[in-house]
This record gives structure tokens, C-alpha cells and sequence, in this order.
């Protein structure tokens, strides 16, 4: 079945793997119901890496999670995620079990405390094969010494019966990894894998990642705060903001030219060797806005330069062709036509200011 | 792991011998004559007897020197011969021992085989009405005292059954039912506050590891709740259990000297019971010697355990 995509960008009508659906999700809070993911809408095509990056509590991890819905504490309150012709929100729970580990695979932010402390790595790694797969327990453990040995694990047939804590933090991703990958996912989840690693380690886990995935023709949705991370990795990026999306398109141009004030300030906060190192970082000023007291209107609104009257109404996702989409009203107007929008130097003075 | 093994017992035994000495103390201090009790009904009894006596008993000698000979011979495993009937006190208490252990083992079955399914069930259907239930059940269980519940259920079973235990102890050898139903009882008020105690440490500490990091790892392998809870979720909570039941030990072997009293089961706690009442020196303490040491080992063998369970533990040198 194929069906035109809506946005009609890069192959055009090829069916998406993924489609996250006007997401919303709820937590309940002492102070009440807030809604920490207010209608999200992205895909995730085969083969492709797809950024999720914004703050923390920008709602990022919490779609994550909710894709493969293992949220805890929080719930699914409307939309749809659609995979392989079903709806995951809806989804029993026999259906939901076949599909994680499976189809859709996931990585964790913390690798030192992924990983269950009490078996060996290899009984992990066992388990997650023999979940889906009916093979007997020799040949599943020659696999994982195979999947040791692709995670880049030195010698893979001794460390099978290494337990969680004899292995430092780098190689606990690793393991992770290899569990990702057990079955073959068509589409592997890494939600901030590399946070809690060291530089050197985190490019080496990246590229690791990047190589597997392109032997294993999986899909990724990486979440990410870290936008050399995103330039490094990413074909398509969604920046969030609040709990909403407030812009996506392809990385490249994202990147290149961002057509929202917040992708604009994210992308001047990142220092490169470039920077002055006498002037203070450049920072964002003020916090993404509490769930539970969010302002009526475009919700950056508060910490941005250009806000003007018409920010006090809640902004639209407006399409700019290519599929690319910003929630700004100074986007107002140059929808689908590809026409000419505000240059980039209009921007920049604001997108970062310097606090002292 | 040996030489650890070998250092625990060590302290074993100083912290036995240190109990022996303080109990040995404070007997002393209880008011009432052993002499004296016994003679106390025999007609025509002069001082001169019970001054015969005393000397008899070597209860004449100061008190350290007493000391220092009770605890010369018990190294050498002599616990003296009981005031009261004149046998040796090591007899007596092997006679007893088997009895207690079986009560006490008993006690602990019935709190493990109630107490885990009821933290489990209580975990994992948190905050349902049978969470609620097993949390009032469980604060009831630990502030009951085990005497009163013994008596409540004879009383009761009694009462509206017409249901009482047998009045004769009988060992297991002679008459397995009989012992069990003299046992029931006694066996279900000493496990009720062990059992009440598990079910609330497995339910918190079950739910701690269900909230953390890899058990959402393992969900998003795909596995089934089953696997979840039992394979990942039990054996990372039963650490702080084993620990508790460790220190139940020592609940259940106190409550035991009431409970067997009660029950008429004759036991260590009833031969310690009869002991104390006739400052029969010698018997209580061989009696607190075996206390102790049953206490010292199983807690050692719950450190051991700890290591079976747990990759990450290991018995240092130091």
C-alpha cells in the first residue's frame, strides 16, 4: 500500500515507517493534570535518521518513550502512532510486546543502570533474542557472542558471562546496543544514548550506531539535546519546544537556515573553537515555561527576541514546502510557496543574547 | 570467602560468649533463692541444710569466681547439671532443640509462603483495594503480640469449633498429625508478624526495582510482565528481605519461650520458662548459649546468601 506523502519531500510517495500522529501525553503532577507532549505530528521513513531535539522537558524523551508506550506515570491522552498498519496507542498488550524489542528496539540514556545487575550480559542478551525468536539456547548465545564481537566488545566469548558492573559505562552501551539490534529492528529508538558518556566514547558509540544502522538498514529516531549531534547524525530534525513541535524539515537545511527563533538561538548557543573565549557563553535567557502555567499564546514567546503582538495567539505549524514546518508567525504567509523568508541575519542579533 | 567464613564464626562465638556472661549477671540479680525455692515446701528445713546446699551448688563461691568456672567448663563443653532434676544440661537441651527448631521453622514457612505472594501481589497491584487490605493486614500482624494471637486462636477455635489442639505433646515420630496440629497454632501466631513483615519489605522494595532504569530496558525487549516481575523484579528485591528475615530469627526464637509455655509443647522456650522460675542457673544458660548461637548462624548464612544472589557482593579479605 502506498500512499502520497502528505509533505512530498525526498522520494516522494514512499509510505513512512513510522508516523507519530498528533501525540499528546499527560502526567499527573501534585499541582494537577499538565500535559507534557501537546500534539505531535513526525515520520520516520526506512533507512532514515530522524533528530528529536529541543531542552530538557521539552517533551523529547517522553514521545520516546510513548512510542513504544513505556511511559510510567504519565498516559497517552489523545493521537495516534501508526506502524505497520495498526495504531501502537491502541495496541493490546500481546501486540505491544511483539512489536518492542522486534520491530522497534530501544536505547536508554543511562547505560549504568540499563542493564539488570543481577545476570551475566550474555543471559541479557539471550533473553532478548529467545523473546522473539524460537532458536535454541546455544545457537541464541552464539549470536550474542557474534553481537558482542559487532558492538566492538574485545574478546566476545569470554565477556558473555561478564556481569553489568565489570564493564565501564562505554561498554554497557555497547551490550545495550547489541540488544537493540538482537532482532533485527527496523527501527531503533536511542533516547540521549551518549549523555552520560565521555566525549572520546560518545563519538565512537555514534559511529557505532551509524555503522550498524547502515548494516542492519534500520531507522533511527535519535533524541538528542546536543546539535553537533544532530549535524553528525540526522537526515530530518524536529526541534521541540514546550511540548510541541515548533520546527522541522531536513537536517541540512535546518541546520543551514532555521526558520524559527528558537532552532536560530539553540544553534548560536553551541560554542566552536571560534568563539571568544573572553565573552560569557551565550545562553538562552529564562526557562521553557512550567507545564502546568503555560502561557496562552506561542509558548518561546517570553524568551524571544522578535515577540511581537501576534505572538500573544497561539502560532500555527505553518508549512514552508519540502515538508519543512515552523510554529512562527513571521512565517506567516510564505506557506507551501517556497517563497522567500525573513534572511537569516534578520535573526541573529536576537537568537542568542549574552548574560553577564 | 573461607577465611570470611572463619572470621564470622570467631565473632560468633565472642558474641555468644558476651551474651552467656551478661545473662549469667543479670540472673543474679533477679530476686529468690534457688535453695531456698526448691526447699521452700520440704518440712524441718534448717539453715544448716540450706547453707549444705548452697555449698553443694558451688553457689557459696563470690560471683567471678563462679563466673570464671561456668565459662572454663563450658569452653571445654560442660554446662553443669540442672539444679532441678539433676541431669546434665546438654542432654536436656538436645532432648528440647529439635522441638523448638521445628516450631520455629515451621513459623518462618508460614510467614515466607503468606508473606511473599501477599508483597508480590501488593507491588505489582499497587495502590488496589488489595494493596490497602495487605497493608492494614500487615500493620495489624507486626503490632499484634504473638502471645495474644496464640490465644485468640485457641480461644476462638475453641470457642465456636469446638476445636482445641491435642492436650498431649507428641514428637513427629510418634504421631505426625497430633505433633502438626499441636504445632498449627503456636507455628501461625510466631508467623504472623514474620509474614506481615515480608509482605511490607518485598512490597516496597519490589516496588522500588519496578520503577528503575533496566526494568524498562527489559519491557522494551518485549518481555511479558511474568518475566518482568519474577526473573528481574523478585531477585533484585530479596536482599533487604533476607536481611529481615535474618533479624525475624530472633523474634521467633523469643516467642517461642511463650508460645511453647502456652501450648504446653515441650521445648527450649518451655524448659527456659521453668528454668528462669526456679533460677535454675545452669539450664537457662546453656539454654541462652544455643539462642544465640542458632541466631549467630542463620544470620551468617543469610550474609552467605546475599552473595548467591547478588554478582555484585563479594566477601572482602578485610
Amino acid at each position: 500500500m502506498v500512499q502520497p506523502n502528505s509533505r512530498g519531500f525526498a522520494a516522494g510517495t514512499r509510505e513512512p515507517l513510522l508516523r507519530v500522529d498528533d501525540l499528546h501525553v499527560e502526567f499527573d503532577t501534585p499541582r494537577g493534570t499538565v500535559e507534557a507532549v501537546g500534539g505531535i505530528s513526525f515520520e520516520v521513513d526506512p533507512d532514515q535518521t530522524v533528530a528529536v531535539v529541543g531542552e530538557s522537558g521539552s517533551g523529547k524523551s517522553v514521545t520516546a518513550l510513548a512510542i513504544l508506550r513505556l511511559l510510567e506515570g504519565g498516559w497517552i491522552s489523545g493521537g495516534q502512532v501508526h506502524w505497520d498498519g495498526q495504531d501502537l496507542v491502541t495496541a493490546d498488550a500481546t501486540a505491544m510486546r511483539r512489536v518492542r524489542g522486534d520491530d522497534i528496539a530501544m536505547i536508554f540514556q543511562d547505560p549504568m543502570t540499563s542493564l539488570d545487575p543481577l545476570y551475566p550480559i550474555g543471559n541479557q542478551i539471550v533473553e532478548a533474542i529467545r523473546l522473539h525468536r524460537r532458536i535454541s539456547r546455544r545457537a541464541a548465545r552464539e549470536r550474542a557472542i557474534e553481537l558482542l564481537e559487532q558492538v566492538g566488545i574485545p574478546d566476545p566469548r569470554a565477556r558473555v558471562r561478564s556481569y553489568p558492573h565489570q564493564l565501564s559505562g562505554g561498554q554497557r552501551q555497547r551490550v545495550m546496543i547489541a540488544i537493540a539490534l538482537a532482532c533485527s529492528p527496523r527501527l531503533l529508538i536511542a533516547d540521549e544514548p551518549t549523555t552520560a558518556l565521555d566525549v572520546t566514547i560518545e563519538a565512537q558509540v555514534l559511529e557505532l550506531i551509524r555503522e550498524l544502522q547502515r548494516e542492519y538498514h534500520t531507522a533511527l529516531l535519535l533524541v538528542t539535546h546536543d546539535m553537533g549531534v544532530v549535524a553528525e547524525m540526522a537526515d530530518w530534525v524536529v526541534v521541540f519546544y514546550a511540548g510541541q513541535v515548533v520546527e522541522q524539515g531536513p537536517a541540512a537545511r535546518v541546520l543551514g537556515a532555521p526558520r524559527h527563533p528558537y532552532t536560530e538561538a539553540l544553534l548560536s548557543a553551541v560554542p566552536t573553537p571560534a568563539t571568544d573565549k573572553a565573552l560569557p557563553l551565550t545562553v538562552i535567557d529564562g526557562a521553557v515555561p512550567g507545564l502546568a502555567d503555560m502561557p496562552p499564546g506561542c509558548r518561546f514567546r517570553a524568551r524571544c527576541a522578535h515577540a511581537w503582538q501576534r505572538c500573544t495567539d497561539e502560532p500555527p505549524l505553518f508549512e514552508l514546502g519540502e515538508g519543512r514546518q515552523s510554529r512562527c508567525w513571521l512565517r506567516e504567509g510564505s506557506e507551501m510557496d517556497g517563497a522567500p523568508v525573513l534572511p537569516a541575519a534578520d535573526l541573529s542579533p536576537a537568537a542568542g543574547r549574552e548574560v553577564s | 570467602m573461607t577465611e570470611y567464613v572463619v572470621r564470622r564464626l570467631l565473632y560468633g562465638v565472642l558474641i555468644v560468649g558476651l551474651v552467656t556472661v551478661f545473662v549469667f549477671l543479670v540472673l543474679r540479680l533477679i530476686p529468690g533463692d534457688v535453695v531456698r525455692l526448691q526447699l521452700a515446701n520440704a518440712p524441718g528445713v534448717g539453715e544448716a541444710q540450706i547453707d549444705e546446699l548452697t555449698a553443694a551448688l558451688g553457689l557459696d563461691q563470690p560471683l567471678h569466681a563462679q563466673l570464671v568456672t561456668f565459662l572454663g567448663d563450658a569452653l571445654h563443653g560442660d554446662f553443669g547439671t540442672s539444679f532441678q532434676s539433676q541431669e546434665p544440661v546438654t542432654s536436656l537441651v538436645a532432648e528440647r532443640l529439635p522441638i523448638t527448631l521445628q516450631l520455629g521453622a515451621m513459623a518462618i514457612l508460614i510467614g515466607i509462603l503468606a508473606g511473599v505472594p501477599l508483597g508480590l501481589l501488593s507491588a505489582v497491584r499497587h495502590n488496589s483495594w488489595l494493596d490497602q487490605g495487605m497493608r492494614l493486614v500487615s500493620v495489624a500482624g507486626i503490632s499484634i503480640p504473638n502471645f495474644w494471637l496464640g490465644l485468640l486462636l485457641v480461644t476462638y477455635l475453641a470457642l465456636y469449633f469446638g476445636w482445641s489442639p491435642p492436650l498431649v505433646y507428641q514428637g513427629p515420630g510418634q504421631d505426625l498429625e497430633s505433633n502438626l496440629l499441636h504445632m498449627i497454632l503456636p507455628a501461625l501466631a510466631l508467623g504472623a508478624s514474620t509474614m506481615a513483615s515480608i509482605a511490607r519489605m518485598l512490597r516496597s522494595s519490589l516496588l522500588e526495582v519496578l520503577h528503575s532504569n533496566f526494568i524498562r530496558a527489559v519491557r522494551a525487549k518485549g518481555a511479558p510482565e511474568t518475566l518482568v516481575i519474577f526473573k528481574h523484579g523478585v531477585r533484585n528485591s530479596v536482599v533487604p528481605v533476607f536481611t529481615l528475615l535474618g533479624l525475624q530469627i530472633g523474634n521467633i526464637l523469643g516467642g517461642t519461650v511463650i508460645l511453647e509455655s502456652i501450648f504446653g509443647i515441650p521445648g527450649m522456650g518451655m524448659l527456659i520458662f521453668e528454668a528462669v522460675q526456679m533460677r535454675d542457673y545452669p539450664v537457662v544458660l546453656g539454654c541462652v548459649v544455643v539462642y544465640g548461637a542458632v541466631f549467630v548462624l542463620i544470620n551468617l548464612v543469610v550474609d552467605l546468601l546475599y552473595g548467591v544472589i547478588d554478582p555484585r557482593i563479594r566477601y572482602a579479605r578485610r
